[in-house]
């Protein structure tokens, strides 16, 4: 991606992105509530709309179909929707099953498999609603992971997750990157970044700095794209590389 | 076939008719849209009256006019869809009161395309609701998967490659057909009772789309069949007995829920509206 922008409507969102990550590579996207984390992953799915600059996917523009996997935030979804579980994570098969056929028994196995690896094959019947939040995000997750994605895009997976669940994700997140899934994730949780993520890219409503991930987590990159409030928070708890934790 | 049974039979389509396309729009959350469609197609059937043409083309060719400016208003700045709808369904329900009183020397009843007039609904009303049903289950059964996935979550139907407007455009036209198909029969004003009330009764019930895509037309059949029979053997008009007795099972659906406890609130739904924390650094 170079210095490409996004807007909604006639409003720019996002200004000045420039950035890559490979296979089996992944990029934390931080900043603060409105910095443009979310708007970016839609940039990428072609969801809204580029001003300006260039976005490639996997080489090409647009994003050649089926290859992306996207986990947005549950909150997004109807918690009340008539579906199960199993039935959300085929629809990561759908694109491979085209408009008319229905899932054949490789496409049953491929989202048991995926279930298992979110550790949530007992529940698969269960209406997806009624599942917790966690539980709700790791099936989405699965719903990536039958897809067979090459770019694995995930929004905020860690809001409102408790330890179990955040451990479970970050390792289902660990194995995709190892089979060369490259990782795009959103996220205002430290933990992750330095759990799954090689570099981070700082954002602001434009990009504040993009790198390996201790080089670009420094106070004065923080403190840009936090501001002031985000500052004093830091100050207790920020690693600046070499001049060790404070 | 008799009067009676033509009444009986278009009955039950327009219910089960009404119960599938209205699992559509209750999981889209289209009701509103779809009430402003019900009653803005109005001025369309008096004005297909007055000209002496076809009723369900006159309220047909309204609906294209007014799925036009429902999307324009929409568009506008600040405009939700929900305020195009508020806006055009007092506005086309007017327009066709202001045509009513205009031509009061009409042929027809215009009242009848507000309630409904079963007893008096042709053979070629009842064919050409057969049709639209016959469409609407073809496309269920065939784009079912892709209508649930784009309904469920937009952004990840897109984000895997899919476009969204024929499923929307799809839902609109379906929408359309059976408000102004089942206009005669119902009305306009009561035809979103059938519409609205099968699909969310099945919905409290239903642990799939797929069963709803099942129970809502069944309901909304019963409710047709069993209307016409209670208007008959209590002398009173059909089209709202129609509508009450889908009411009605909606609230026994509702009994029913609350009862067995078939929806569960979903468990942790307090962890996942816990507000964002702005930034965890941690050592």
């Amino acid at each position: 991606m170079a210095a490409a922008s996004f807007a909604y409507g006639a409003e720019p969102a996002l200004t000045g992105i420039d950035f890559a990550v490979s296979p089996g590579q992944a990029v934390a996207l931080i900043g603060p509530n409105g910095s443009g984390k979310s708007t970016l992953l839609k940039g990428i799915l072609g969801l809204i709309t580029r001003t300006s600059g260039t976005v490639e996917v996997l080489g090409q523009w647009p994003a050649p179909a089926g290859y992306i996997g996207y986990v947005p935030q549950t909150d997004q979804l109807d918690p009340h929707f008539p579906v199960s579980l199993e039935q959300v994570v085929m629809m990561g098969r759908y694109r491979s099953l085209g408009w008319w056929r229905l899932p054949s028994k490789a496409d049953h196995r491929a989202v048991a498999e995926a279930l298992e690896t979110v550790d949530l094959g007992a529940r698969a019947r269960t209406r997806f609603g009624e599942l917790s939040g966690g539980q709700q995000q790791r099936g989405l997750l699965a719903r990536a992971v039958a897809s067979a994605p090459r770019l694995l895009l995930l929004d905020e997976p860690f809001n409102g997750l408790d330890q179990i669940n955040r451990d479970a994700l970050i390792e289902t997140v660990k194995r995709l990157k190892q089979q060369g899934v490259a990782v795009l994730v959103s996220t205002h949780d430290l933990d992750l970044a330095r759990a799954v993520c090689e570099s981070v890219l700082l954002l602001n409503g434009a990009q504040v700095a993009f790198g390996p991930r201790d080089a670009v987590l420094t106070l004065a990159n923080v403190q840009q794209a936090f501001g002031s409030v985000g500052v004093e928070m830091d100050e207790h708890t920020i690693v600046v590389p070499g001049h060790g934790g404070h | 076939m008799g009067y009676f049974e033509q009444a009986l039979l278009a009955a039950v389509l327009i219910g089960a008719l009404s119960g599938l396309v209205g699992t559509l729009v209750v999981l889209r959350q289209r009701t509103f849209f779809a009430q402003a469609l019900t009653h803005a197609t109005f001025p369309g059937a008096v004005g297909a009256a007055i000209l002496g043409v076809s009723i369900p083309l006159g309220a047909a060719i309204a609906s294209i006019f007014i799925v036009g400016i429902m999307t324009m208003i929409g568009r506008v700045n600040r405009q939700g869809n929900q305020v195009a709808s508020g806006i055009l369904l007092t506005a086309g329900f007017a327009l066709g009161v202001l045509l009513q009183g205009l031509n009061p020397s009409l042929p027809v009843k215009v009242d009848s395309y507000l309630v409904g007039s079963i007893l008096t609904v042709t053979a070629s009303d009842v064919t050409l609701v057969a049709i639209v049903l016959a469409f609407a289950v073809l496309a269920i059964v065939f784009l079912g998967k892709q209508i649930m996935f784009s309904t469920f979550d937009v952004n990840g139907y897109r984000a895997a490659g899919y476009r969204e407007w024929p499923i929307e455009l799809l839902t609109l036209l379906l929408t359309t057909a059976t408000v102004v198909t089942a206009m005669p029969a119902v009305g306009a004003i009561l035809a979103i009772a059938l519409i609205a009330a099968p699909a969310a009764a099945a919905r409290l019930v239903s642990r799939t789309t797929t069963q709803m895509f099942v129970i809502a037309p069944v309901l909304g059949a019963v409710s047709g069949l069993a209307g016409v029979l209670l208007s008959r053997s209590l002398d009173v008009a059909a089209g709202p007995t129609i509508a009450l007795t889908a009411t009605g099972l909606f609230m026994l659906a509702l009994v029913l829920q609350r009862l067995a406890g078939t929806v569960r609130a979903p468990r942790e739904a307090d962890a996942r509206r816990a507000p964002r924390r702005s930034l965890r650094l941690k050592a």
